[in-house]
């Protein structure tokens, strides 16, 4: 994917997300509450996660904080999960390189990990779910 | 107040606001007034914001202020270290800095980054350099005038230095010696990272260290005491009262201060060194990345 807009609209679209950020806020009913980064350095996301016990999200939420880079990537790629309604396996298969590429190499250069904390997090959260499904669900299939 | 060879040569802008905070060095702070007052003397003075926040500087910056970004601009792309002299002068060249010329350093999270960037312009020999007493935050809430302009300034001639490495940085075989004798340490990190608590993803390390802990005898604290609310540093009689009475530290020891990648103690080198006035203070900036990854490197917990 390659970035469709200029600088100054890219860092307009973060700024934009951390003023105001979607999906963003506790949920009491998550299935994983799942915490990522470094709140000293860079920032840190706490993701909950929801599942629909068929694969998919039910529910997509988060809650943070950090700079520009970090905290709008995430509003950024929770929004596109939710709105594509992605499934679990979809979420895993996402590329990191592609969030780069979205929000623009020439904005995150050395801060990459900044940029896929968000993603980083969820797949973690993604994760802890289906570990958590396989071993708390008695097997059905033969 | 003691005289040092290192002191800022510039003019003397000391106002009475900082004067009465006590300072060994009150020259090295400069007030977010008189940085309004200066704004247009860019001959003399170069404002410059270091952030940790890397875009803050684009959505709105102090008028006639350049950015030098840490991650970007004063790390050797390569290697673990800082960048070189040629890369230096080269730096200042371009951000219109002359030798003589006053850096006016200011940024976010309570100027942290902003000492952070003055420590490595110190290596390097520039001494004229000062803070913006509460840093960016403090500009902001006096509703203070930004712009998104970038100036540009006529290309400065600026010598290729000599960086220093021995009087205000310290090595893993310094931290060594420094055991040996027991000297004076400061862990300014989180108290959760000096205990070596886990702060991690499940899945992931430990932050870049593979054991958590802190170095044997070091004295913990947090870098951020050193400021008040509004982002200004406290003052020396607070000061003292924290790093002296609490962690026991004194005028005149060799004082070595880590955090994580020496970031966070470039703060605290900045309040020991320039606002207390102590003699020998280094930051170690392999800090916790490097201790907490060395084998049979000492562990307290």
């Amino acid at each position: 994917m390659e970035p469709t807009l200029d600088r100054k609209s890219r860092v307009a679209l973060l700024v934009e997300h951390v003023e105001s950020p979607r999906h963003k806020g506790a949920l009491e009913s998550a299935d994983v509450v799942v915490p990522g980064g470094s709140p000293e350095c860079g920032g840190s996301v706490t993701v909950y996660l929801q599942g629909d016990g068929n694969g998919g999200i039910e529910t997509l939420t988060w809650t943070g904080q950090g700079d520009i880079i970090s905290m709008g990537s995430t509003s950024i790629v929770v929004d596109r999960i939710v709105s594509e309604k992605l499934t679990m396996d979809e979420i895993l298969a996402e590329d990191y390189e592609q969030v780069v590429d979205l929000i623009g190499r020439d904005i995150i250069r050395n801060r990459k990990r900044h940029a896929t904390l968000g993603l980083s997090t969820i797949k973690a959260a993604v994760r802890q779910y289906q570990k958590k499904i396989r071993t708390t669900q008695p097997k059905t299939r033969s | 107040m003691r005289l040092r060879n290192w002191r800022s040569k510039g003019e003397s802008v000391t106002e009475q606001e900082i004067q009465d905070k006590g300072y060994a060095n009150p020259d090295a702070l400069v007030s977010t007034q008189w940085v309004a007052d200066n704004l247009d003397n860019t001959e003399n003075y170069r404002i410059v914001e270091s952030d940790e926040d890397v875009l803050l500087y684009d959505i709105g910056h102090v008028p006639n202020s350049v950015k030098i970004d840490w991650v970007e601009d004063l790390n050797d792309p390569l290697m673990r270290d800082y960048l070189d002299p040629e890369h230096f002068a080269n730096l200042m060249a371009e951000k219109g800095i002359g030798p003589d010329t006053t850096v006016i350093f200011y940024g976010d999270r309570n100027n942290w980054w902003a000492t952070y960037a003055l420590w490595v312009f110190r290596l390097f020999g520039h001494e004229n350099v000062k803070v913006m007493d509460g840093g960016r935050v403090k500009w902001e809430a006096e509703g203070r005038e930004m712009t998104q302009d970038v100036p540009s300034f006529p290309r400065a001639e600026y010598p290729v230095p000599e960086r220093d490495d021995s009087r205000i940085r310290a090595f893993k075989e310094d931290v060594d010696k420094h055991l040996d004798v027991s000297g004076p340490l400061v862990d300014v990190r989180s108290p959760g990272e000096y205990k070596g608590e886990l702060l991690h993803m499940p899945d992931y390390p430990q932050e870049g260290a593979l054991r958590g802990g802190h170095i044997p005898g070091a004295a913990n604290v947090p870098w951020a005491r050193a400021v008040r609310e509004d982002g200004t540093f406290k003052s020396a009689d607070e000061l003292r009262g924290i790093y002296e009475g609490e962690a026991g530290l004194s005028d005149g020891e060799d004082v070595i201060a880590y955090c994580r990648i020496g970031e966070r103690s470039s703060h605290t080198w900045f309040v020991l060194s320039y606002l207390l006035g102590y003699d020998n203070v280094r930051n170690y900036d392999g800090s916790w990345t490097e201790w907490g990854n060395l084998v049979r490197a000492p562990i307290e917990r």
